[in-house]
């Protein structure tokens, strides 16, 4: 397994590299920087020039680009032109509430998602099943931003019982921690839910179809232990493949709804680097997100194993 | 011709920037803190680098300058007591008022010239200092600028609030672009920066406030905190403030949507207030390229648009038909001047023009962006209305902000830009003129007779004179087609009642404001 997990990673780097030449190629090559921010439509050719100067905006892409490999050699994602500083410390200020998010909102995918598949395949053709599966297929239909926009209107605005946005840090207060992710989770984790569950049941059905399991069955075992112990360990394979695919959706999703809930994670972040070209945080954030896709298909990789005797890496 | 439609005012509290705050009715109390919701962080908290609206919004509350902008947005005296001008017009003794930094340091000459040779450095309207030649700090209350030839427009400049002109201690001076410590004189004082979160500012007990008014007036004034704290929160998402200030978790959005607007107006717990005019909507015209070398294909242009579908549609409804390049009412205000050429709306004139033009179907880009409404706004419907009216081959090039401006400051790639113009306008004539005269030169083509108006409207030394060049260039903006102003449009915020004495500006303004 360490092998596996040595090959994997070395093998995570080309792919990092490419990543990040492609970035730096890209945002170079588009139109604009921070100067336009900075100097405003009323900003002359010349005034965009010297305010170039100012942020050293004006250096070829030669020596920029190997500024930048030179800096990421040594850990140093560079300094945010217009944060006052590094990309690094940037970064690592969201990461928890982008993570949170995510993790809340994975939670919350996983539990009702798997849960609700499991339902409505024990009951299939049945209401419970047609009405889980609308639902699902509604919730995988409703784009996540006028979801969130809806639930602000309605928990915050006529009911009053959660905030409307911003962020309160867990460490500071769980209660209020909780209030202000429970919107964001919930919008972020609703499209996830509706795959998870129609996955699920899929996989529940066909598994349910399976000899063992009417053998399963014929042995007297109760009806608990056959679904529980013998089908959902069969059908987890490929609802880990799809969680790992959600955890990547999430991120992305995290984007649009920290710009709706004004939560400042690390998709505003990057939201904000592009609007303004502030280029070393559009480069470090997206440095970032792909490496957390890698280790994301690596953690995938590894419970695979755990999950089915099977699957083994050492050979 | 002023008309409006669409929303009007039933706004508590509206009414145009140019009127006066009278004396409160309600007793002043101290305490609290205010929550002001904006769209998007600052680029940067150092004032004298950026003019964006969204530092702005926040910086004119720490810091002070010598001259600034009355409600009216005249020329008044902030940390200055007052200026004498020599007889040549090339020495400037500003006599200083009494004040004090954030640090407890009281406000010196000494300072006032560290912090103007910084922006000479570093400030983004450099160019305003672009004729002075020597700072001095003769004595700890007056400081000189002495200047190579007569600039009367250095009082206009050094007071706008752009990119202000920002009194800091002497020690900030020697300090790169935005590498200072915040530290002003203004009645609040900076606390704490979250990036992608809020600002937190502090009511700043040491404030010196200046005795020679008796109230708030404009940026300028007798200024009092009477919160104990604000807070500026940075909420992206229009739907989210208009929530978040009808769920009362915010005090002040200073940006409402026109349909949000009229939904909140009926409740009773918020105040709407209209702040007409914001800005100019202007069609920004790329003289250099193709057909538009051609004065009668830009006539034709001219000559053909409905300005009032467009500056309607891109702005919601809030807006009105004002045909001068000033708002009505200021001191350069140019009357009817090219009124004529205003909104023509004749098709049968422009097919003429256009055929004399000898088109032959060019492709015409029409740039604009995705990041404000209104830009995008006027790219869409000037396009459709340019192609179905007079069969031009026009293209809408809608990218982000930082690529349209990137793309307007070359001659290729672009023929007509879509532009909202805030600040200028409230500036006076000198920005507006100088967007289209050199170095700014926004359509690539130098014109003698344009050159020579702005010349003598930033050298006369009498305003009459500098009023008559203003008139000049109005002319000239019309008879050449240098431009189009579609109209001026304006902007909705909303406060929670209980903030009282809330007046719209061109910031949000918190001193003199409290909580009920």
């Amino acid at each position: 397994m360490i092998r596996f997990l040595a090959n994997r990673l070395i093998a995570a780097l080309p792919v990092l590299f490419i990543v990040s030449l492609l970035t730096f190629v890209l945002i170079y090559f588009v139109p604009g920087d921070v100067s336009a921010e900075l100097a405003g439509p009323g900003a002359s050719a010349a005034d965009i020039a010297r305010i170039r100067a100012v942020y050293g905006l004006d250096s070829p892409f030669h020596e920029r680009l190997l500024g930048w490999y030179a800096a990421l050699a040594q850990g140093d994602l560079g300094q945010s032109v217009l944060l006052r500083r590094s990309v690094t410390e940037a970064i690592l200020e969201r990461l928890p509430v982008t993570l949170s998010l995510t993790a809340l909102a994975l939670f919350l995918a996983i539990a009702v998602g798997v849960a609700t598949g499991i339902l409505a395949a024990m009951r299939v053709n049945t209401w419970v099943d047609q009405a889980t599966m609308t639902v699902a297929l509604a919730g995988l239909s409703l784009p996540d931003f006028w979801l969130g926009l809806v639930m602000i209107y309605l928990f915050a605005v006529q009911l009053g019982w959660l905030p409307t946005g911003g962020y309160v840090p867990l460490t500071e207060d769980p209660i209020g921690w909780l209030r202000s992710m429970a919107m964001p989770a919930l919008a972020l984790a609703l499209t996830q839910i509706g795959l998870l569950a129609r996955m699920t049941r899929a996989s529940m059905l066909d598994v349910l179809r399976q000899d063992f399991m009417r053998t399963a069955r014929a042995k007297g075992l109760p009806n608990r232990v056959v679904i529980f112990k013998h089908a959902l360990a069969n059908v987890m394979i490929p609802v880990i493949t799809v969680v790992g695919l959600s955890v990547g959706i999430l991120l992305g999703g995290a984007i649009v709804i920290e710009q709706v809930f004004s939560i400042p994670g690390v998709g505003r972040l990057i939201i904000g680097g592009i609007l303004r070209r502030d280029f070393p945080v559009i480069q470090g954030g997206l440095l970032l997100t792909a490496t957390v896709f890698v280790l994301v298909n690596l953690a995938v990789d590894i419970l695979y194993a755990v999950v089915d005797p099977r699957v083994r890496y050492d050979r | 011709m002023i008309t409006r439609r669409g929303f009007h005012a039933a706004v508590a509290g509206a009414g145009a920037a140019a009127t006066v705050v009278g004396a409160p009715a309600i007793a002043q109390k101290k305490g609290g803190e205010a929550i002001v919701a904006q769209q998007s962080p600052p680029p940067s908290l150092d004032a004298q680098t950026t003019s964006a609206q969204h530092a702005r919004n926040i910086t004119t509350h720490i810091w002070e300058t010598l001259y600034a902008r009355d409600e009216a947005g005249n020329v008044v005296p902030d940390l200055a007591e007052g200026v004498n001008i020599s007889p040549d017009g090339m020495t400037y003794s500003f006599k200083l008022r009494k004040a004090k930094f954030h640090n407890g340091k009281d406000m010196t000459s000494a300072d006032v010239r560290a912090s103007m040779e910084r922006y000479k450095k570093v400030g983004n309207s450099s160019a305003v200092l672009r004729d002075v030649v020597a700072f001095e700090a003769p004595s700890p209350d007056t400081f000189v600028m002495k200047l190579s030839k007569p600039v009367p427009s250095l009082l206009d400049g050094i007071s706008s609030p752009r990119a202000p002109f920002a009194i800091m201690p002497e020690e900030q001076g020697g300090k790169e672009a935005n590498k200072i410590d915040y530290i002003g004189t203004g009645p609040f004082q900076f606390a704490e920066y979250r990036p992608d979160s809020h600002v937190l500012l502090r009511r700043f007990d040491g404030y010196v406030a200046n005795t020679a008014y008796k109230e708030r007036d404009g940026f300028a004034g007798r200024k009092t905190a009477h919160l104990d704290s604000v807070r500026i929160r940075f909420m992206p998402e229009a739907g989210a403030r208009a929530a978040a200030l009808e769920a009362g978790e915010i005090h002040v959005n200073e940006l409402i949507p026109t349909p949000a607007a009229q939904r909140l107006k009926a409740n009773r717990n918020i105040r709407i207030h209209e702040m007409m005019p914001w800005a100019f909507q202007v069609i920004v015209m790329n003289h250099s390229q193709g057909p538009m070398q051609n004065l009668k294909f830009r006539q034709a242009i001219q000559a053909v648009l409905d300005y009032e579908e467009i500056i309607a549609i891109a702005n919601d409804g809030l807006y009105r038909m004002t045909h001068g390049w000033q708002h009505p009412g200021g001191t350069y205000f140019a009357g009817d001047i090219g009124k004529e050429l205003y909104n023509q709306k004749n098709v049968a004139k422009a097919k003429q023009l256009l055929a004399e033009s000898g088109y032959k179907g060019e492709e015409i880009v029409f740039l604009g962006d995705s990041t404000i409404a209104n830009h995008k706004g006027t790219t869409e419907v000037g396009t459709e209305q340019l192609r179905r009216l007079l069969g031009i081959n026009v293209r809408a090039h809608i990218v982000d902000w930082p690529t349209a401006s990137s793309m307007r400051l070359k001659p290729e790639g672009w023929h007509l830009w879509a532009l909202g113009m805030g600040i200028e306008p409230y500036e006076g004539p000198f920005n507006v003129a100088g967007f289209f005269a050199k170095p700014q030169l926004q359509t690539h083509v130098e014109d003698p007779v344009f050159e020579e108006a702005f010349a003598r409207l930033q050298s006369s030394p009498q305003l009459a004179d500098r009023q008559k060049a203003m008139a000049d260039l109005q002319r000239r903006m019309y008879d050449n087609v240098t431009a189009i102003k579609l109209g001026d449009f304006g902007i909705i915020q909303g406060a929670r009642a209980n903030v009282e004495n809330f007046k719209p500006y061109r910031a949000p303004r918190m001193w003199d404001v409290w909580l009920a």
